[in-house]
């Protein structure tokens, strides 16, 4: 098995007295999709939060590339290599679409004829090239959350976190957003995603991790987790267990 | 848009060095001498106010610390003033780091606030020392030479407005604080450093501040808490700024020229009624707030932006398109 | 040495009227987000109200409270929405124009003020104003004047309304839904506008209300009002942004460092001693004395 590119390894995030992620461990392996599953307030997004370094974890580590990474502030992991998307977009509606995409090619091309260019390719292969001189605030939802994931391509990530980028989508354009992730991994990206949308996240992950209460309670492929009686109950209560 | 500025800046540029040369009337020089030092006051305020999203309500503290660490290098270390009046700037900056350090970390009102109590605070420093004067404030050697004053002023404004220029419009710098003010969280994670960016943009603003303050005292000869330290200087700023149009370089600018112009008139024929002034400033801020939130170049621009939005929208469109052919 | 108790007592007398301002203000504070820049000058206008409506009618300014409170509550659930128009405005940044709209009307009132009122310096009589109680014993003695007593009743009656109003009334439950999540609250039926006025409007009227009581106690001036902005931060800052619980704690102390320097040091020195206390919570504990604040 090669080194994991990930490596989550017991962490716990409380909150007061609340504890929104308890002793979770798992691992990403290089060029892997990883699919993170749970109903809500499973601790998804707080766990997201912690491997991107909005929160430093209460107890355990996080280990990027080898290097432990917990505590580590977000705009350094950018630096590491680790893009990430937000469930609630908020692009810098002040700003044009391509001004967006720029800010963020700034961490590989200091300077802003580079930056600008850069950004122009993102553009294109996102589908937004045609709007990127309107405001950020006047894009659709899709435009948006297609924006979120732009961004964070921009930064050159070898590592991508993904957090809902195809819910409340129409089918149409949630198709292109997963055919440009298929893409994405074909490119040899590594990405964690959390995604409410049974149909998509079964077939682009190659794994998945089930969060509930903030406890993990089920790793594997996704035919396996989906047998799993813990999840089932979970998912659908007691009853159907 | 460097080509627009250079355009229409060298020109005005040129007038203005032309100008003594033409006009020899002492009190017109006086006045534009002190319009030029409050169109660099008011950029220099948008720095953090428009463009990073920070409302910095003691900008009149760092202008009177400018004024004051000058007089007193002046008249008490003997130094010439060519060495005095950037170490007026030096200090300004190092204001800048104790107030930014610990609440530039915090949401913005935590920063309004702390600014606003440091002026006061400074104020009342001003005020009780023995060696600032106190009350009575300072007298610097008279230098009578309005035209060196208003070619220094001009000097230090034109440099300030070309810096800012460049780092605000046209190197990354400005986007980046740009997306500060946006969205502090969501810049993080695009690998920017919030507390970082703002502590460069305050200084950035604080120094060209103090500089002007230590120009100020010379040219007056005379400085005191109410003067130089007084909330005027940064309340009029503001205006000047909310006025014309935060998060521009050209709004402040013009703000800047019609409510010093407005302050002059006022002041020259309704000297009686200096109150009225304060509730009209209030007023003004008060009302470009609800119904001109982008202010006066940025509501005239507004107009003109629609248009152009549009424009680019159906050429850019047509670019695609012709670009997706050619790849085909 | 023997100033001390007197110095002790005379804090916490002043510091509790400066509890029913931080409350009301980081009340404010919480269901709108914005902190309000003229709540010096609502303190100001609110002593002349008392200044002047005491020498028209002849009614003892304790009695004259609830009036103060009904006209400026009106006044402030009147310029409540203009507030909350600048605040969800889709333009621009609209918490910072919120701090500015407010400081803008902090402005004019200053200037109001001073045209209409000029430059003097008064205070209201009372009926309390006279009297004093004295204690002597160990060798320390005390005067506690009978008016600053009745602004300390004043201040704990004030506080247990609005620990009643907001614990055990439905109005209460709606301002704390909305001080959690504006959306969510939205949607559990709290009508958003109408609470944020009325909490506005308490604010400004209770505020009003001390400012009655602080020209009383100490003085009316039209340039009172920067001051008091002052302390009002300083209160709600030590006590960490909008926690209600740290508010009484942080008056007390800005009551004590007030008279302590009043008694020992020079008053001129106060708004430094302010400032340097206040700059150093920031630096060490930015969520005020008990690290509760937002």
């Amino acid at each position: 098995m090669p080194e994991p590119i990930l490596k989550v390894d017991s962490v716990t995030k409380c909150f007061g007295g609340l504890t929104a992620v308890n002793n979770v461990s798992f691992q990403v392996q290089p060029g892997e999709i990883v699919g993170l599953l749970g109903p809500n307030g499973a601790g998804k997004t707080t766990l997201f939060n912690v491997i991107s370094g909005y929160y430093a974890p209460t107890s355990g580590s996080i280990t990027f590339k080898g290097q432990d990474i917990s505590g580590k502030q977000p705009y350094t992991l950018a630096t590491h290599g680790i893009g990430r998307t937000f469930q609630v977009v908020k692009p810098f509606a002040g700003l044009s679409v391509l001004e967006n995409v720029v800010i963020a090619s700034f961490l590989r091309y200091p300077k802003r004829a580079d930056a600008e260019r850069h950004a122009w390719q993102i553009l294109e292969s996102t589908g937004l090239a045609d709007r990127a001189n309107l405001s950020a605030a006047s894009l659709t939802l899709a435009g948006r959350k297609r924006l979120e994931i732009g961004k964070a391509l921009a930064l050159e990530p070898s590592f991508l976190l993904l957090d809902e980028v195809v819910a409340g989508l129409n089918p149409t354009e949630a198709d292109r957003t997963v055919e440009l992730i298929l893409q994405l991994k074909q490119q040899g990206m590594t990405i964690l995603i959390v995604e409410h949308i049974m149909r998509v996240i079964m077939n682009i992950s190659d794994r998945l991790v089930v969060l509930n209460f903030g406890e993990k309670i089920a790793e594997g492929a996704a035919a396996e987790v989906a047998k799993n009686p813990l999840v089932i109950e979970a998912y659908l209560g007691e009853a159907a267990a | 848009m460097k080509d627009k500025i250079i355009r229409w800046g060298l020109p005005v540029l040129f007038v203005l060095i032309a100008m003594p040369a033409v006009i020899h009337d002492t009190f017109f020089l006086r006045v534009v001498t002190e319009a030029v030092m409050w169109i660099g006051l008011a950029i220099a305020f948008d720095v953090l106010a428009g463009y990073t999203g920070y409302l910095n309500f003691g900008h009149g503290a760092f202008f009177g610390l400018g004024a004051y660490t000058t007089a007193l290098l002046m008249m008490k270390a003997g130094w010439p003033f060519a060495l005095a009046l950037p170490m007026g700037g030096v200090m300004a900056a190092v204001a800048a780091l104790i107030a930014g350090f610990p609440t530039l970390r915090l949401k913005g009102a935590y920063f309004a606030i702390a600014t606003w109590a440091l002026s006061r605070a400074v104020q009342q420093l001003a005020l009780i020392m023995d060696i600032t004067g106190g009350p009575d404030g300072m007298r610097l050697p008279p230098f009578l030479n309005p035209q060196f004053f208003y070619y220094l002023m001009l000097a230090i404004v034109a440099a300030t407005f070309a810096l800012l220029w460049y780092l605000l419009e046209h190197s990354p710098f400005g986007l980046k604080l740009k997306a500060i003010r946006e969205d502090e969280q969501g810049a993080m994670a695009l690998g920017l450093n919030p507390t970082k960016l703002k502590m460069q943009a305050f200084i950035l603003s604080a120094v060209p501040t103090g500089i002007l303050g230590g120009v100020y005292a010379y040219w007056i000869t005379f400085i005191d808490p109410a003067s130089t330290l007084g909330d005027l200087i940064s309340d009029q700023a503001l205006v000047m700024v909310v006025f014309g149009g935060m998060g521009t370089l050209i709004g402040p600018v013009i703000g800047a020229i019609l409510i010093f112009a407005f302050k002059t008139l006022f002041w020259a024929y309704l000297s009686d009624f200096q109150l009225l002034y304060l509730i009209i400033l209030g007023a003004v801020i008060a009302l470009s707030v609800v119904f001109m939130p982008n202010g006066l170049w940025g509501t005239l621009g507004g107009f003109k932006k629609k248009k152009r939005d549009h424009e680019n929208k159906l050429e850019t469109s047509l670019e695609a398109r012709l670009q997706k052919n050619e790849g085909e | 040495m023997e100033l001390l108790p007197q110095a002790l007592m005379d804090g916490i007398l002043l510091g509790g009227i400066y509890i029913t301002i931080a409350i009301a203000f980081s009340l404010t504070y919480g269901v709108m987000h914005i902190i309000d820049f003229a709540v010096g000058e609502w303190i100001m206008f609110g002593a002349f109200a008392g200044f002047y409506l005491n020498k028209w009618t002849g009614l003892d300014p304790f009695l004259l409270l609830p009036v103060v409170f009904v006209i400026f509550g009106l006044i402030g659930c009147l310029i409540q929405p203009v507030i909350h128009r600048v605040l969800s405005g889709s333009k621009g940044n609209p918490l910072l124009m919120g701090l500015v709209f407010t400081f803008g009307l902090g402005l004019m009132f200053q200037g109001l003020a001073m045209t209409v009122f000029g430059f003097y310096s008064n205070s209201t009589p009372s009926m309390f104003s006279e009297g004093s109680f004295f204690f002597e014993k160990f060798g320390f003695s005390l005067t506690i004047s009978t008016v600053r007593l009745a602004g300390l009743i004043y201040a704990l009656a004030i506080t247990m309304a609005l620990h009643y109003l907001l614990k055990k009334t439905n109005f209460g439950l709606g301002v704390r839904a909305l001080a959690l999540n504006k959306d969510s609250a939205g949607l559990m039926g709290v009508n958003g506008k109408r609470t944020g006025a009325l909490v506005y409007g308490l604010y400004v009227g209770v505020t009003a209300m001390t400012g009655v009581l602080i020209g009383c106690i100490l003085s009316v001036s039209a340039g009172m009002g920067p001051q008091y902005t002052i302390f009002a931060f300083f209160v709600v800052v030590l006590a960490g942004m909008g926690y209600l619980a740290g508010v009484p704690w942080a008056a007390l102390l800005l009551g004590m460092v007030q008279s302590i320097f009043l008694i020992y040091f020079d008053p001129g020195h106060t708004l430094l001693a302010v400032f340097a206390i206040l700059y150093t919570i920031l630096l060490i504990s930015p969520k005020g004395l008990f690290g509760r604040g937002v």
